[in-house]
């Protein structure tokens, strides 16, 4: 019998309705050896790509069609692209999506559109208004609403659905049937199809869970509509005996002729994946959207602006260099036709500056002379010994990467003005946000009516996780061993959870990508606005490489927010304009810092980790620095290239020398490999083939099924070149084990640089640099740590002041000291003195958005009002609510207003007066006013006698209100308790030997449970104490004791065992955890009913 | 116990019923159930089989006109296919 082509089919991408994946689809089809295969997703194109891809490994031509709403919401069809006018679906779905948000295709759309939907075939199936009406006989009625339609579409047919439902409604076998009638009583062509949603029979659950979570709503009789499991999909001749059955209702021998026009309409949908979906096409925008009349106009564009850049950025022999360089990158982007890709790059970071937006490149594009000469890149490449050939070569296939990142507080303003200067040709990305664990277990969860508490505890400590590994998480989870699992309803829980995995659940934008195209970007492509009213591609960033478009990555970078917002204060307080881009790369204060391991608040360093690895490693030069964030990575951890580089830098170890030809490359990083363009250079400067053949050799490393081949190869070229066999077997090693661990320094070139930058601000102008980072919050760290920070350096914080705190944080100058600043202990291994900045005589001006509750328009009135001449004046003026007006009151913002330390007014007056204030105002507001006026005199502010707020309800109210301590550290009110039971201060910590047990306490800074291969988990407490921050370790074996403690609590009292990593090295193995109020608590019992120990 | 239904390829073709052989001599109609999974957790009634263990109620029925030898007459078969058992019920709705 023929094989049958399955028209009608619903992938996964129809969110919460397909329980299949397009692939898993396109597999059984194969299996069933079918030769072409339609995807018609609900309201979505988004699998069309993935779908496509798979097709054309598995020899199936693939047919594209969507499925949508028509003329009405409840009214279904189903549309197909004929072959050679994909285009056309793509425009018409992206008008339909960019007129409505439901996906409806109205009369009107089809009228103003036609010139698109004439290019394509319309299928009434059993949820249409045809078949409706077909169904309850009116004949006359499907009839005109059959020829309203005929002219605006290439062809219309009915479509027969049996999923064998008892009876004769709809996707029975007899409504099936009368619909064949009717086609065959108007000569209309009628095709058979499955509305398939579903893979096998068995999958029935899982569509029932996805409906209850669609719709919201429980499992039950009344809400599940399916009767039964035949929306899955059949084979051929099973279609075949349907297509009987249905044909032999309606009065014919056989299903013969159903099959037959099938068949013909599925030849008439067949699509090539190369010439109608596009795979392997590249479309780059256009020589037109950046002024050149053509491609070879573009190139001497491209060639006249890299020049300018280079005679601006090299001078002398170095230019030289650069100059014959330059050559070599040019040439090779002539070849490749990319410079139209160069130069809207470069466009995009002038517009950028242009509108004083901080913009870097990320990524191997540092490696590009002409990215660095575009000013696309800050890292000078020459002298990095960053290549080329990493980031793009013409032996490659594929187009290469660049990412900018941009100051994330105005990214969207990049956006705006992107798509305002290249519109039709631009448009961002999707994203499939698919079934993970979490998602999985809540909605399975909802569907069987599980409590929401339960639920919630299993959702909430599940790790990030594949829905599939569920049971395995379950059984390791310790705090999980209580629940029992067994219970026949969560073993379905999680059994159907299981099922959901890596089902997608939503399209969502893409948080950074857009795609830049020529004027035909919309026949590529489908479209749809998304939730922030861009236009997105229903294509996802695999999708859109497939087709060749070229994807920009237009990062939000706190960091580059927090250093704009520094240099603003910079310019503000000292006066003069301070270029960053242009400091030198050598500066040794800088470095002390970072020696120092003083780093937080600096970008890539101050995490517990880096902190330790800069403590050991001490780096010296910008590139001690890309080394270092090139070393703290999972696979140079675990494989442990620290230990060798470290005892080498550190005089510990003489390390091999293999070849002098190699010592060039190998001395930067003591032997140890740490850089892809070590690989690149290795393997060329001992088989002489280019840098752009090395880098395809070094990708065959990669993958361990081509590494024998890469050695079959290199053995023979090695030796003829005249390198000794051992010479050769050592190189080999290296590369072998290097292959999956090594880093492209060009990207790490590329961190480092705002690494080194904020190191420098955090050095010579530390309190604007922690302004920075408090407003725009770039790192790990809450803002209450670094304020902490601020203290420790000698910076006054300077608390809440309704006339003088910004919506930001400000910097003042003072002459109030408030304490010593801090030193740090020397590096013990080198002897050297580290010379630390010293931030005394600035403060730290807390800002008024972090009061709770406050919103920015409040924000604004209060400070166009100012100055306020006393409380009574800002009730009047400020526009601030009377919640914001008493935490305002609360954390001081009026003490300096009413000069509350030299009166005898106290806070606790103030308040009183408040009330007042708002008496007296509601008053009046009764008589018709809205504005709130005081008509008489304010009521006077008197002394009570009452007693003034205590320094600890002060700090509890800062807590409360700002989410920090600001005029005491908490741990303050805990002294003396700490100091008897022995608790030792964190910058003591380096005076005890590795091994001691000792009592620390602190704030909760972080609790990280990072994702281990093994499954089993560790948890990383960082707590800070007032004098710097302790880094806690704590392994499974006590996490059973104490997960929820950790998870739970705020202040902590924490056992641990020294354990010394190096000079400045330490970390803690944690022993027991407990919250720090309830220890107080109990030790304070002990001591009043004199029993001792803790 | 299920009844003993004869269906060499899956197609019902002869069956006892009341002690009596019947013959099929045409399918007046087919359709299949299935649904209610979840009802079948808590309340212990979920058949486990080795495809699946989810017990769905998944069931095939024919009604079917049969005769013994001389009579004709209109029954439901129905074939549970969890627990792979038939059903046979008389009946004189037509299809």
């Amino acid at each position: 019998m023929k094989n049958f082509t399955h028209l009608r089919v619903a992938s996964g991408y129809s969110f919460k309705y397909g329980t299949a994946h397009a692939s898993q689809l396109v597999e059984r089809a194969a299996e069933f050896e079918m030769s072409a295969l339609a995807l018609t997703d609900i309201d979505t194109m988004a699998g069309a790509i993935r779908f496509t891809k798979s097709c054309e490994a598995s020899g199936i031509a693939p047919i594209l069609g969507i499925n949508l709403s028509f003329i009405q919401k409840k009214y279904r069809v189903t549309l197909l692209a004929q072959g050679g006018e994909l285009s056309s679906l793509y425009r018409l779905v992206t008008e339909i999506n960019s007129n409505n948000s439901e996906s409806l295709l109205t009369y009107s759309l089809l009228e103003r559109f036609s010139q698109y939907s004439r290019n394509l075939l319309i299928l009434h199936g059993p949820e249409s208004q045809l078949a409706q009406v077909i169904a309850s006989r009116k004949n006359h009625e499907a009839l005109s609403i059959f020829n309203a339609t005929r002219e605006l579409f290439a062809d219309q047919a009915l479509e027969c659905v049996s999923h064998l439902i008892r009876g004769d409604g709809t996707l029975s076998t007899s409504y099936a049937a009368r619909t064949l009638s009717f086609a065959r009583d108007n000569q209309i062509p009628a095709v058979l199809s499955n509305a398939v949603r579903m893979l096998d029979r068995s999958d029935g659950p899982v569509a029932d869970v996805l409906d209850a979570a669609r719709k919201l709503v429980p499992l039950s009789s009344k809400n599940v509509n399916r009767q039964n499991s035949e929306a899955y999909f059949k084979s051929s001749s099973e279609m075949s005996y349907l297509a009987d059955e249905i044909s032999r209702l309606a009065g014919e021998r056989d299903g013969r002729l159903l099959l037959a026009t099938t068949a013909d309409w599925a030849k008439r949908a067949t699509l090539s994946p190369r010439k109608d979906v596009g795979i392997g096409e590249i479309h780059l925008p256009d020589a037109q959207s950046l002024g050149s009349k053509n491609q070879s106009e573009l190139a001497s564009q491209l060639r006249s602006r890299c020049e300018a850049g280079l005679s601006r950025r090299y001078v002398g022999a170095k230019s030289v260099v650069a100059a014959s360089r330059l050559e070599e990158e040019l040439s090779a982007i002539r070849a490749l036709g990319y410079e139209s890709y160069f130069l809207t790059v470069a466009d995009i970071t002038d517009m950028s500056r242009e509108r004083g937006i901080r913009v870097a490149a990320r990524g191997s594009g540092a490696g590009s002379l002409i990215c660095h000469v575009l000013g696309i890149s800050g890292v000078e490449p020459i002298t990095h010994g960053l290549l080329m050939e990493r980031f793009c070569s013409p032996l490659r296939g594929e187009l290469p990467d660049i990412d900018i990142d941009v100051e994330s507080a105005r990214r969207l303003e990049i956006y705006d003005a992107i798509f305002e200067k290249y519109g039709q040709r631009c448009a961002t990305v999707s994203m499939v946000e698919t079934y993970r664990s979490r998602h999985a277990i809540r909605d399975v969860g909802a569907a069987l009516g599980i409590s929401p508490m339960e639920i919630d505890l299993i959702a909430k400590s599940m790790p990030h996780i594949r829905a599939s590994n569920i049971p395995k998480a379950l059984a390791n989870l310790p705090e999980l061993k209580h629940l029992n699992l067994d219970t026949p309803i969560l073993k379905m829980a999680i059994e159907l959870a299981g099922r959901l995995d890596s089902l997608p659940r939503h399209l969502s934008m893409h948080p950074c990508a857009i795609v830049l195209a020529d004027q035909g970007l919309g026949d590529y492509a489908p479209q749809q606005i998304n939730a922030s009213g861009y236009p997105m591609l229903q294509f996802d960033k695999d999708d859109v490489e497939a087709i060749g478009l070229l994807k920009l990555d237009v990062l939000g970078v706190r960091m580059q927010s927090a250093i704009s917002y520094t240099l603003s204060e910079i310019e503000r307080i000292e006066g003069a304009p301070l270029d960053i881009d242009a400091i030198s790369l050598d500066d040794k204060k800088t470095f002390d810092l970072i020696k120092s391991t003083r780093t937080l608040g600096i970008f890539q360093i101050e995490s517990p980790g880096q902190r330790e690895l800069v403590g050991k490693f001490a780096p010296s030069t910008f590139n001690d620095l890309i080394i270092d964030i090139s070393l703290f990575r999972p696979g140079p951890v675990k494989s442990d290239m620290i230990t060798p580089f470290l005892a080498t830098r550190h005089g510990l170890r003489i390390r091999p020398r293999i070849h002098e030809d190699l010592e060039d490359i190998l001395s930067e990083t003591e032997g140890v490999v740490v850089f892809h363009e070590q690989v690149i250079r290795i393997i060329s400067t001992m088989t002489g083939i280019t840098l752009a053949e090395a880098d395809e050799k070094r990708r065959q490393l990669g993958d361990i099924a081509n590494q024998e081949a890469f050695c079959d190869w290199f053995y023979p070229v090695a030796v003829a070149r005249g390198y000794t066999n051992l010479v050769v077997n050592e190189v080999w090693e290296i590369l072998r084990a290097f292959a999956s661990f090594g880093f492209c320094k060009a990207h790490a070139a590329a961190f480092a640089l705002p690494t080194y930058q904020s190191s420098w601000l955090k050095t010579h102008h530390t309190a604007a640099f922690l302004a920075g980072v408090l407003t725009h919050e770039p790192g790990m760290y809450p803002k209450r740590v670094i304020l902490d920070e601020a203290r420790q350096w000698g910076i006054k914080l300077a608390p809440i002041d309704v006339n003088l705190s910004d919506a930001t944080y400000r910097v003042e100058k003072t002459s109030d000291v408030v304490r010593a600043p801090y030193l740090a202990p020397n590096v013990a291994s080198s002897g050297e003195v580290l010379e630390l900045p010293d931030a005394r005589g600035f403060a730290i001006r807390m800002s008024l958005s972090d009061i709770d509750g406050i919103d920015s328009k409040e924000v604004m009135s209060i400070i166009s009002g100012r100055p306020y001449l006393d409380l009574a004046d800002f009730v009047y003026r400020s526009g601030a609510s009377r919640p914001t007006t008493e935490s305002l009151l609360m954390v001081g913002g009026f003490d300096n207003l009413h000069k509350l330390s030299t009166s005898e007014i106290n806070r606790r007056d103030l308040l009183l007066h408040l009330q007042d204030l708002y008496r007296l105002a509601g008053s009046k507001r009764t008589t018709g006013q809205s504005q709130m006026t005081f008509e008489l005199q304010p009521p006077s502010l008197e002394p009570s006698g009452l007693p003034d707020i205590t320094a600890s309800e002060q700090v509890k109210s800062e807590i409360d209100i700002l989410g920090m301590d600001i005029s005491s550290h908490l741990l303050e009110f805990y002294g003396d308790f700490l100091n008897k039971i022995g608790a030792v201060r964190s910058s003591d910590l380096i005076k005890h030997r590795s091994g001691t047990s000792v009592l620390v306490a602190g704030v909760k800074v972080a609790l990280q449970t990072p994702p281990v291969r093994s499954g089993r988990r560790v948890m990383f407490l960082t707590i800070d104490d007032g004098f710097g921050c302790n880094d806690i370790t704590f392994f499974e074996d006590k996490q059973a004791d104490f997960a929820t403690v950790l998870r739970n609590s705020w202040l902590f009292l924490v056992r641990g065992e020294i354990r010394r990593t190096g000079p400045r090295g330490i970390s803690l193995l944690g022993t027991g955890a407990w919250e720090l109020a309830i220890s107080h608590e109990k030790w304070r019992n002990l001591a009043v009913y004199g029993a001792s120990g803790l | 116990m299920g009844a003993r239904v004869l269906a060499p390829e899956g197609e019902p073709i002869e069956f006892i019923y009341n002690g009596h052989k019947f013959h099929i001599h045409a399918i007046v109609s087919r359709w299949r159930e299935s649904g209610g999974w979840w009802n079948r957790i808590s309340d212990g009634k979920n058949r486990v089989n080795e495809e699946n263990i989810f017990d769905d109620g998944a069931r095939a029925i024919w009604r079917v006109e049969a005769a013994p030898v001389g009579a004709l007459a209109t029954f439901e078969i129905e074939l549970d296919e969890v627990t792979k058992t038939w059903l046979i019920r008389p009946t004189s709705r037509p299809a």
